[in-house]
C-alpha cells in the first residue's frame, strides 16, 4: 500500500487571530446588512451594515479589515444570500438597487479607516491610539463610500452626477448619525478592550 | 430568493470558474460599451445561458423585482425636470439605456447562482488567487457560510434582550449603539474559541482541496468569457 507524507506547515498563531476575527467581522456583517432599525416619518430605515466596515477598520487594520470585507463580498457572489433583503450574486455587487458600488465603497471604506487608524498593515491595540484619530478613520470612511457610492450610482442609473448625490441626499443624515453611534462606541472604550 | 439547484444541464456541469469568467467578461464587455447593438446581443445570449440553466427569465426578474423596480425608477428620475417643460426624455432615454444594460447581468448572474455549488466557487476562488491568500480566501469563505447562521441567532437574541428590558422604547440611535456593541462582543468571543479550534486542529497552509477539472466542454465557454473580457480592446484597434 502507497502512502504519501507531507510535512504540515502551520499557519501562525498571530495569523490564526486575525484570520478568525476578519471572518467573524465578515459574518457580523452578514448578519447586520439583514437587520435594520424602522424610523418614523417616512424615513429609510436604519441599516446596521455600515458598522461592519466600522469595525473592520478599526479592529483588523487595512489589511484584514479589507479581507473581511473581500469574503464577505465573495460569499456573496458565491450565492449566499448575504447581502441586504437576503440578495445575492455578481449582478447584486455590480449594480444592487443602483447602489452596488456602496458594497465596494464598504471595502474600501474598511482599507482607508484601518489606514489612518493603525498607520500599517498590521493593526495596533485600540487602547494604544487616540480616540481622534479612531474617530477620524471612521469619518474617512464614510467619505469614501460616499466618494465611490455615487458616482457608481450614477453610472448605473444614467444619471448626472448632481441627480445622483440628490439621490443619496436624504441617506447622508443617517450615515452621520451612525458615524456619530461608532465614534461614540470608540469613545466608549468598548473596542479598546479587543 | 435565488439559489443553488441541483441539476444535469450542461450549465452545471461547467467549471466554476468558466462560468465565474464568462459573468465578469460580459460585465466587462457590457460597461464598455453601452450601445444598443451590443446591450441586444448581450441580453439574447443571456437569455440562451438561462434557456440552457433551464431557468425562466420571469423567475429572475421575480427574484430580483426589488432591484428591478428601483432601478425602472431611474429614467423617471433622470427625466423629472423641476421647471417646464416638467419632464425631458432626452436624460430620460440615456438613463433607459444604461438601467437596460444591468438585465444581462442580472440573467447571467442568476444563472450562476442557480447552477454552481457555494462549494465550487470556494473551491474555483482558491484555486483562482494564487498562494496563501488564496488559502485564506478558501478557508474563510467556507467559515463564513458556517458562520453566517450561528451569529444571526445570537444577534437575535441581543436584539431579543434589549427588547424584553423595554429597548424599544429608546431612541433609535441608543438601540444601535447596543446593538452593535452587544453583537461585537458575541462575535470576537467566537472569534477566540474559533482561533483555539483551528490551533488545536493543526490549521495548516496545505490541506486537501476538492477536486476541479477543466473538461471538453468547458474550452468554448473559456474561450468566450475571455473574448468578452478582452472585448473592450477591440476600441482601441
Amino acid at each position: 500500500m502507497s502512502q504519501e507524507y507531507e510535512s504540515v506547515d502551520l499557519v501562525g498563531d498571530e495569523t490564526v487571530k486575525q484570520f478568525t476575527g476578519a471572518v467573524l467581522i465578515a459574518a457580523l456583517t452578514a448578519v447586520l446588512a439583514q437587520l435594520s432599525i424602522p424610523l418614523p416619518g417616512g424615513l429609510p430605515p436604519f441599516s446596521l451594515q455600515p458598522f461592519g466596515m466600522f469595525f473592520a477598520g478599526l479592529l483588523l487594520g487595512p489589511l484584514w479589515g479589507g479581507f473581511a470585507w473581500a469574503l464577505y463580498i465573495l460569499v456573496g457572489i458565491a450565492g449566499v444570500p448575504v447581502f441586504s433583503n437576503g440578495n445575492a450574486g455578481l449582478g447584486y455587487v455590480l449594480v444592487g438597487q443602483g447602489t452596488g458600488g456602496f458594497l465596494v465603497g464598504f471595502f474600501a471604506g474598511a482599507v482607508v479607516s484601518g489606514a489612518i487608524v493603525h498607520r500599517g498593515l498590521q493593526p495596533r491595540s485600540l487602547a494604544s491610539l487616540s480616540v481622534p484619530m479612531q474617530a477620524a478613520g471612521c469619518v474617512a470612511a464614510v467619505a469614501v463610500v460616499y466618494a465611490i457610492g455615487v458616482p457608481w450610482l450614477g453610472s448605473v442609473l444614467g444619471l448626472p452626477l448632481t441627480r445622483a448625490a440628490s439621490i443619496m441626499a436624504p441617506y447622508l443624515p443617517l450615515d452621520l448619525v451612525k458615524l456619530a453611534v461608532a465614534v461614540g462606541i470608540v469613545g466608549g472604550g468598548s473596542l479598546a478592550t479587543r | 430568493m435565488l439559489s443553488y439547484r441541483p441539476g444535469e444541464t450542461f450549465v452545471h456541469r461547467l467549471d466554476p470558474r468558466s462560468k465565474l469568467l464568462v459573468q465578469f467578461g460580459l460585465a466587462i464587455a457590457v460597461f464598455s460599451r453601452p450601445t444598443v447593438p451590443v446591450t441586444a446581443a448581450a441580453t439574447l445570449l443571456t437569455l440562451g445561458m438561462l434557456a440552457a440553466a433551464r431557468l425562466s427569465p420571469l423567475a429572475v426578474i421575480r427574484a430580483y423585482w426589488v432591484v428591478v423596480a428601483v432601478l425602472a425608477l431611474g429614467p423617471v428620475i433622470a427625466g423629472v425636470a423641476l421647471g417646464p417643460p416638467w419632464f425631458r426624455f432626452e436624460p430620460a432615454l440615456r438613463s433607459a439605456r444604461a438601467v437596460v444594460r444591468i438585465v444581462p447581468l442580472l440573467f447571467v448572474s442568476a444563472a450562476y447562482l442557480t447552477t454552481t455549488p457555494v462549494r465550487e466557487t470556494r473551491a474555483a476562488v482558491q484555486r483562482l488567487i494564487p498562494g496563501k491568500a488564496g488559502q485564506l480566501f478558501g478557508v474563510g469563505m467556507a467559515l463564513v457560510i458556517r458562520l453566517f447562521p450561528v451569529l444571526y441567532q445570537d444577534i437575535s437574541e441581543v436584539r431579543d434582550a434589549i427588547r424584553a428590558r423595554g429597548g424599544e422604547r429608546r431612541p433609535f440611535y441608543v438601540r444601535a449603539r447596543l446593538l452593535a456593541v452587544r453583537s461585537l462582543e458575541r462575535t470576537m468571543d467566537r472569534s477566540d474559541r474559533l482561533g483555539m479550534a483551528l490551533r488545536a486542529r493543526c490549521f495548516a497552509w496545505n490541506p486537501t482541496l476538492p477536486p476541479l477539472a477543466f473538461e471538453r466542454r468547458d474550452y468554448p465557454v473559456l474561450v468566450l468569457g475571455a473574448v468578452l473580457t478582452l472585448s473592450p480592446l477591440t476600441l482601441l484597434l
